[in-house]
């Protein structure tokens, strides 16, 4: 058995647990296709699983079909994603800068609340029927005739706590970078003015930020920046989603004690706009920033050559954070009632913004790649170049339908879940948490992955399963399949069949990661990461977090 | 900035401009009346949503090459207001806010029987909020 140090354990438990969150995920995806397919394919598990639930209830399809639908998003975004970026976070950061993480206990406590967070969400839709999604439009939610009440009441206490959880991490990995330990020492001040930019800015308009140690955002790697940048964000979405749900527990609680509140003393447009505000911050903050921050730090690594162009890609953190604060509209171009101009500007133009900053990403790390030629193709270079074609697919498709003229045919449809969401975060997102853990496993552990094959063939049928998986789908939302819909009436299934073979595909190549990951770990080790520290028998080397 | 990164720019930035000039013109034919003009109706077509129910008059009669407004208002939830053709491939749609009235104008240059389908998630009942052939173009 391996002799793994404390803080690269905790990073490697992350890790298991996204992946644990992602084979759920995709789980739920492949069942709710499978009732797409054939609405009456799946009465025998239902029945089997309503013998698990309390009370003498009996669902119908479509009950269980919504519920899953509202739970899987949550699972595959604050489970899968945000457990890998905590773990990978948690390691680098204080790695690249040298400090130790300021509050080791704070990691354990992300580590079980995010788990217990995700897992009450989860139950709420499996056992109490939630099922008004994670979009959580007004006044759906508190629409108690439509949405348990009691399902309502936990999946907001569940979604509280990952969003506490959230803010706990932003705030410890601050302070970490702002700790006193070390060479660097920063105060808040120029921390947050790196992060909004403000040095590079001036520097644009010709005068000189006093405050700062140097205009290079005080000296700090691209890849700190891009963490604090993108934590901005972070931070927003959770103070959002989290005054979201206690609004939606207010409601629930009176409703509980018998004295409904009025649901129409919100506007409903009001808040959809400021939900959306706050919500779209994750595709800004966690998929964008966070993982042009990744490739900025991992191609320079992977090729052993200094950024290309590092100084525009220092401004185009910080020109992101203006676009991710004004791009939310292009979630409203299907409502009516919302300013045209608006949806000119902010759906439609500012939207744009993210095409010239991920643009410019992309063509940085892509120069940066070729002038290193003969570059080695490594297991996470591959998965890193993966990335970049899963954003460029998402990318585009995001950008049609994020057009006043076009989204009037896309809104709603498969189009947006599939060839835009589902491609960000599974040949997007997903690709680059692989090339992640492809570049961690062998610095944590100092195992190299056993068997280079198997790497081709994870990367290959994880890419051509999601990309078919999104084609299918896409197509089918081009001629008006729309999301959140179970047909009934055999509509669109050559589509849903394609995809399922696309997603089982996928699960095939996840699963041959998953051999290749726990052949090179070894088993036992895998174990005795769920073993409590004082029951191991192995003693646990002092390390950066003690 | 490298010398590489500014063409880069520069072909990014004349994607930006055609791509946004063309698809805010006239070139998209609804766009000429959902930005740049304000087309008189010929006809107002109301309809109302509740309790997983669309209401309206079916079915709506309107010919090719007129405008027609759909306003559509809703007593609880949000839902949606989505005209399909006969193959299930999509016309136009827009959300239906409670607490407003919802409108588009839309002209239709294909005769034919048209379905309406609520394309916003209500309940678990929202599948079955569909209208066979509520609207017939002549």
């Amino acid at each position: 058995m391996t002799n793994f140090g404390k803080m690269e354990k905790w990073t490697l438990r992350f890790a298991v647990v996204a992946l644990l969150f992602l084979a759920l995920s995709g789980f739920e995806g492949m069942l709710m296709r499978t009732q797409l397919y054939d609405v009456d394919s799946l009465h025998g598990m239902e029945a089997f699983l309503n013998n698990l639930r309390p009370g003498d209830i009996e669902p119908t399809t479509a009950e269980l079909y919504y519920a899953m639908l509202t739970a899987h998003p949550v699972v595959g975004i604050y489970g899968f994603v945000y457990m890998a970026v905590f773990g990978a976070f948690y390691f680098l950061v204080p790695y690249l800068i040298n400090k130790p993480v300021k509050h080791p206990k704070l990691v354990v406590t992300n580590f079980w609340l995010q788990i217990i967070g995700v897992m009450v969400c989860w139950a709420s839709g499996f056992f109490g029927l939630f099922n008004a999604m994670y979009t959580l439009y007004w006044p759906l939610p508190v629409a108690f005739d439509r949405v348990p009440v009691l399902g309502s009441i936990f999946f907001m206490l569940g979604a509280a706590a990952i969003m506490v959880n959230i803010l706990l991490f932003s705030y410890n990995i601050f302070k970490t970078v702002l700790s006193k330990n070390g060479d660097g020492s920063y105060t808040l001040g120029q921390f947050l003015r790196a992060a909004f930019g403000i040095p590079r800015l001036m520097k644009l308009f010709g005068k000189e930020d006093k405050t700062a140690v140097n205009l290079d955002y005080n000296g700090l790697p691209p890849f700190i920046v891009a963490v604090a940048r993108g934590s901005i964000d972070t931070v927003i979405n959770a103070i959002v989603l989290l005054t979201a749900g206690v609004l939606i527990l207010i409601y629930g609680l009176f409703a509980l004690f018998g004295n409904p509140l009025n649901p129409l003393a919100v506007d409903a447009l009001i808040y959809k706009n400021v939900y959306w505000w706050g919500l779209d911050m994750v595709a800004d903050g966690n998929a964008l920033i966070y993982t042009a921050g990744v490739w900025y730090l991992l191609v320079p690594l992977l090729t052993g050559r200094k950024l290309f162009g590092a100084n525009v890609v220092k401004t185009v953190i910080m020109v992101d954070l203006l676009v991710s604060m004004g791009v939310w509209s292009h979630h409203l171009l299907g409502d009516t009632s919302q300013p045209m101009w608006m949806k000119i500007l902010s759906g439609q133009l500012i939207t744009w913004g993210e095409y010239f900053t991920m643009g410019l990403t992309i063509f940085v790390s892509l120069m940066t790649i070729w002038k290193a030629r003969p570059v080695k193709m490594t297991p996470p270079m591959k998965f890193v170049l993966g990335s970049m074609f899963g954003f460029v697919m998402g990318g585009i498709s995001g950008l049609i339908q994020a057009n006043v003229g076009l989204n009037l045919i896309f809104h709603n449809t498969q189009w947006v879940v599939a060839l835009h969401a589902h491609t960000f975060l599974l040949s997007g997102v997903g690709t680059m948490l692989f090339s992640v853990i492809y570049t961690l496993v062998p610095m944590l552990t100092g195992l190299e992955f056993k068997h280079k094959k198997l790497v081709d063939w994870h990367l290959w049928l994880w890419l051509i399963g999601n990309v078919s998986m999104a084609y299918a789908m896409g197509m089918a939302g081009s001629n008006g399949m729309v999301r959140r819909t179970l047909y009934t009436g055999g509509e669109f299934t050559t589509n849903t069949l394609v995809a399922i073979i696309g997603g089982s595909i996928a699960a095939i190549g996840f699963l041959v990661f998953l051999v290749n990951l726990i052949s090179t770990i070894g088993f036992k080790n895998v174990l005795a990461l769920v073993i409590p520290e004082g029951k191991q028998k192995l003693p646990v080397p002092a390390t950066s977090a003690d | 900035m490298e010398k590489a990164e500014r063409r880069w720019l520069y072909v990014l930035i004349v994607v930006f401009v055609i791509v946004n000039v063309v698809t805010l013109s006239s070139l998209i034919p609804w766009q000429s009346w959902q930005i740049w003009q304000d087309p008189e109706p010929s006809q107002v077509v109301n309809i109302a949503y509740e309790d997983y129910t669309i209401t309206m008059d079916t079915p709506v009669e309107i010919k090719t090459g007129e405008f027609v407004e759909f306003a559509a208002t809703s007593a609880d939830v949000t839902y949606g207001f989505g005209v399909f053709r006969e193959d299930n491939s999509m016309v136009f749609q827009m959300q239906v806010l409670p607490g407003r009235v919802n409108r588009i104008t839309w002209k239709f240059d294909e005769t034919g029987t048209y379905d309406v389908r609520s394309t916003e998630y209500s309940g678990p009942k929202h599948s079955d909020m569909v209208v066979r052939d509520a609207i017939v173009v002549k």
